[in-house]
């Protein structure tokens, strides 16, 4: 802290002693308040990413790390020389997407329940927000025998209506859309939470005055309460695309990222690649270029959100 | 619309939303009490049977807790959840005040440096967070658990919005009465924020009890394994997962959550709120 | 209560110490204490362990134990750090990639006289790199496969007892259809179980890359693609092109499809207990399986060898002990690991368990291995016994060929997955 001390101290010859030697002390007191979380925010986010970034450019296992040695581009042209990250990325956009897609109606829905005057309000939201508050691990391990071919839940529901068994996570048409539907029950509660919050921000007046006019029920929520929303739908898009992004225990419980890598999520491909291929180097180097992904969406979120109107 | 149909489609629509999110819990729950055979009997065809024990017994709770070692991956999963809280807490708040309550040259730069690790996704950090926290010694310590997320930027940033809302003559009286930046911070602050302090300290609770990746990749040393990593284990090494065992374990590695949740609803609902709150 | 909380962290960090072995004899040298790394309920056992002080009074143990799924993850991290475990036991094939990592310290010179003559051809191969040994071996096993009688019975089948009369593949598949109950696909009863190893899906190397290999040829000329699916990499493990993606590779896998698919008479997913439960024919599994049979026969059984197409071929193999290259005391370290393998000590360990011994010296002393049904399992690790293919890269192997073989067994492309596998392994060889 004292480089940063001496450095924040030194354009300070000021005229005024008095105020000058409050200002220091002052910045003094500033910094012994910060001084933990920025050290521990330097060492465990900052030389993480330093290393990471210098690690995309080595090839070393971490079973012999001091055997590192510099490949350049190596680990970025493998990855458009092999097929392993472009199908990873793929399988991950798609299961995102299957995601978002499923999460922002069904939220939106349930937040236009929850904001009515209906009954079992209260029930209804503590079921949904049950999901949310599992743990990942116990959702795969629940959905894994949910889905399980003979024994399962699920098959024994097709089975009550007389269709045929399902394989569900051993095919590879089915494998990923299960566990976005999965990943998709479990957040649905969480976007509704969100929308709720957008829905509840918006004026009531508004709403009533179109009912005056003589619009419909179905015209309110569809000219005004949609458009209105559309900071938080945006939202809740990036916020749950980021968290997909980031999506490890169903890989690693449920599919191994199989079959035929259909499920081979990014952060799974990436902790395989590290941890059981001892290809530590090409690891760092897709974990930049996911670290960029999410960069990049994060930021394009907030151009978008800062030009938009607000109300 | 009639009269009639609506309450009608409300109820269908109801029971609808209480079997897909709640049955499944209810499944694993009541299966906890099942044999494995009267488990997989009770499936198909599906009926009131298979959502409920009608013979419950306790043998995959007593396996559970005689054969692994759950107890103490419980225990290990409460001391990080708990340090990790504490420490969030305390670091976030000082960190919050020195920004909103203190003017100091380079506040501008302190605050952007932070703000740009918010945006960094953890999960990407894994291997070379790996590699800094088993350089420091730590791999295979609760602390080595906790340490990396301690300074966590959401906290900071829910932290600062609410000390930003609170009116500057409450500290200006404690200037005048000579109160240092310590003791402000203490005896005028802290105490003005509770509720902000427990909706972080919930949702820091929730993402510590419930994490996985890095606790799988760190704690490798049994005696220090948390439930997350033990559920996730089950049935491992040679052996399937005995599903009756392994939904007990999955009951158990839930229930404090759940409660903890039920009892204070209403700050988990602000804090996931807020979580998703960015920049 | 921050004194609490950093006192149960820091308690949290201690190893799990074993200090209260015995030791009689008294110890008038300088005290050492070798740290271990294994799974847990692994060899070494107690009762060696404190034969083996008496004549080391000054060796104390303190013992580490991780589950098997992150064995090598563990490894990886402390046999690099700077206070390594002593002794590692782990599994047997990565031998090679931590002798290439410099992880393990060769214990050649170790040996006790006439090992070379005692240990079995496949333990000494799939220990050794670049001529040096780097694990004594304690155990050896491999698979069988196991029927349940009343059900074959009741079928009209009569499964070999013999290796000469071994089924082939083709065989054992009549077998599997005549004896499965229901519908193909979601039987009552299957033909053929599910594998009780890992999460209990097909695709395993140790048990399922057998059905390419044995539609292969170990005495074909090298240049041919009978002698390249036998060995399924290049015999020095310099290169797997060639070596999986064969025309006898693709024939043996679309027939180990069908089992899953076509025939469905085996399943995709684990099945916890189905063979003993009675919910299957035949199932494949090592001799651990018979001896927990033979002290509780909960149904009637038997052992077939294992099924070929046309060189019998079974995998051998097991978790085995090392010493740490970076032990502080590598030479009472290495002293202690081949004496666990050698001689009494040795048979104390494996008769604990209940697989096979390495050394043949051993043998006569397993009642149980004499006669049928155990003895398929002496006769099969004599006759058909192969290591899984070495190299230094085998973890890698092992994950995309398994990758590649359950794939195959839920429905996938033989072809496209051996071509697959083949890239990958290659890429993880080019370091």
């Amino acid at each position: 802290m004292t480089a940063i001390d001496r450095q924040m101290d030194a354009p300070r010859a000021a005229p005024r002693p008095a105020r000058n030697a409050r200002q220091r002390k002052d910045t003094r007191t500033a910094f012994a308040f910060l001084a933990p979380f920025l050290i521990l925010l330097l060492v465990f986010q900052y030389v993480p990413l330093a290393m990471m970034a210098k690690n995309a450019f080595m090839d070393y296992s971490l079973l012999n790390p001091d055997a590192a040695k510099f490949v350049g581009m190596l680990n970025f042209e493998d990855m458009f020389y092999f097929d392993d990250a472009r199908e990873s990325l793929a399988a991950t956009f798609l299961f995102a997407l299957i995601v978002v897609l499923i999460v922002i109606p069904l939220g939106f829905v349930l937040a236009l329940f929850l904001n009515s005057t209906l009954p079992a309000r209260a029930l209804v939201r503590t079921i949904i927000m049950l999901p949310v508050v599992t743990s990942a691990v116990v959702v795969a391990t629940m959905w894994n025998f949910l889905l399980d071919p003979s024994n399962g839940l699920i098959n024994g529901v097709i089975a009550l209506f007389g269709l045929p068994r399902q394989p569900f996570l051993t095919s590879p048409n089915q494998a990923l859309i299960m566990i976005s539907v999965m990943t998709a029950w479990q957040q649905v509660g969480f976007a509704t939470i969100l929308f709720l919050g957008g829905l509840q921000g918006v004026p009531k007046e508004l709403s009533e005055a179109a009912r005056i006019d003589g619009a419909t029920r179905w015209q309110v929520l569809w000219n005004i309460t949609v458009p209105l929303l559309s900071r938080t739908t945006l939202f809740v898009v990036v916020i749950m695309t980021v968290f997909s992004l980031q999506a490890f225990a169903p890989a690693f419980l449920m599919t191994d990222g199989g079959p035929n890598s259909s499920t081979n999520l990014i952060v799974y491909h990436i902790y395989k690649m590290a941890f059981v291929m001892q290809n530590a180097g090409y690891a760092s180097a897709l974990s930049l270029v996911l670290l960029l992904i999410v960069l990049g969406i994060s930021l394009l979120q907030m151009w978008l959100l800062r030009a938009k109107w607000n109300y | 619309m009639t009269a009639l149909r609506r309450p009608l489609a409300l109820t269908l629509i109801l029971l609808l939303i209480l079997a897909c999110f709640f049955a499944p819990f209810l499944w694993i729950v009541s299966n906890s009490f099942k044999p494995q055979l009267g488990i997989f009997s009770d499936v198909t065809p599906i009926s009131w049977r298979t959502f409920l024990p009608l013979e419950p017994v306790l043998d995959n709770y007593r396996s559970l807790f005689e054969r692994t070692n759950i107890l103490r991956a419980l225990l290990n999963t409460a001391i990080v959840s708990v340090g990790q809280v504490t420490l969030t807490l305390i670091l976030c708040a000082m960190a919050a005040y020195a920004l909103t309550r203190i003017k100091f040259r380079g506040s501008q730069v302190v605050f952007v440096v932070i703000l740009l690790t918010f945006l960094l996704p953890v999960e990407a950090m894994l291997v070379p967070l790996f590699q800094v926290v088993s350089g420091l010694g730590l791999a295979n310590s609760l602390l080595g658990v906790m340490i990396p997320w301690i300074a966590s930027p959401f906290g900071l940033f829910l932290l600062k919005q609410a000390f930003e809302e609170l009116p500057r003559d409450l500290e200006d009286a404690a200037r005048i009465d000579g109160a240092g930046h310590v003791r402000t911070f203490f005896s005028i602050i802290l105490p003005n924020v509770k509720v902000p302090l427990l909706t972080l300290g919930l949702v820091t609770f929730l993402f510590s009890w419930n994490s996985f990746l890095w606790p799988l990749v760190i704690a490798q040393n049994p005696d220090i394994q948390l439930i997350q990593v033990a559920i996730a284990q089950q049935g491992s090494p040679t052996q399937l997962p005995n599903w009756g065992e392994t939904f007990a374990g999955a009951t158990v590695a839930t229930l404090p959550l759940i409660l903890l949740f039920l009892v204070l609803q209403k700050y988990f609902t602000q804090g996931m709120a807020m979580s998703g709150i960015k920049g | 209560m921050k004194h609490v909380l950093f006192a149960a962290l820091a308690g949290g960090t201690a190893l799990t110490a074993l200090p209260a072995l015995a030791q009689q004899s008294e110890c008038t040298a300088e005290p050492v204490t070798l740290r271990i790394l294994r799974t847990p309920g692994n060899y070494p056992y107690p009762a060696a362990i404190e034969a083996w002080q008496q004549e080391h009074p000054c060796v104390s143990f303190e013992i580490n134990e991780v589950p098997f799924a992150q064995l090598g993850d563990t490894i990886a991290v402390q046999a690099a750090s700077d206070d390594p475990p002593d002794i590692l036991v782990y599994d047997g094939p990565n031998t090679q990639s931590y002798a290439k990592a410099g992880i393990l310290l060769p214990v050649t010179d170790y040996l006790p006289e006439g090992w070379d003559d005692d240990i079995l051809p496949a333990t000494k191969a799939e220990h050794s790199y670049e001529g040096e040994v780097y694990s004594p071996g304690i155990e050896q096993t491999t698979v069988a496969m196991y029927y349940n009688k009343a059900l074959t019975d009741a079928a009209g089948v009569t499964p070999p007892q013999t290796l000469d009369e071994a089924w082939t593949w083709p065989e054992a598949l009549e077998a599997f259809k005549a004896c499965q109950q229901g519908e193909a696909g979601a039987p009552s009863v299957w033909g053929l179980g599910p594998t009780r190893f890992g999460n209990g899906q097909p695709g395993l190397v140790y048990q399922d890359l057998i059905y390419q290999r044995s539609n292969g040829d170990p005495e074909a000329d090298p240049e041919s693609t009978a002698y390249k699916t036998f060995w399924a990499m290049a015999p020095d493990g310099s290169t797997v092109e060639g070596y999986l993606d064969t025309p006898e590779a693709i024939e043996a896998l679309t027939f180990y499809r069908a089992l899953f698919n076509e025939e469905g008479v085996a399943p995709k997913v684990g099945i916890p207990n189905a063979f003993f439960d009675g919910k299957a024919c035949f199932y494949i599994d090592t001799p651990a399986a018979g001896s927990a049979l033979l002290k509780d026969p909960v149904i009637e059984w038997g052992i077939t060898p294992m099924p070929y197409f046309k060189s019998p071929v079974v995998h051998t193999g097991s978790t085995t002990i090392g010493v740490t290259a970076r032990s502080n005391n590598p030479e009472i370290a290495a002293q202690f690991a081949v004496d666990m393998s050698w001689g009494e000590l040795a048979y104390m360990n494996v008769s604990q368990r209940g697989n096979l011994p390495t050394l043949k010296s051993l043998f006569d002393r397993f009642p149980i291995y004499q006669d049928y049904p155990m003895k398929v399992f002496v006769d099969q690790l004599e006759e058909w016994g192969q290591p899984r293919p070495p190299s230094p890269y085998f973890a890698q192997y092992d994950r995309v060929v398994t990758d590649a073989l359950r794939s195959v067994a839920f429905g996938g492309d033989p072809e496209e997955a051996m071509q697959n596998a083949e890239r990958e392994v290659a890429r993880a060889m080019r370091r």
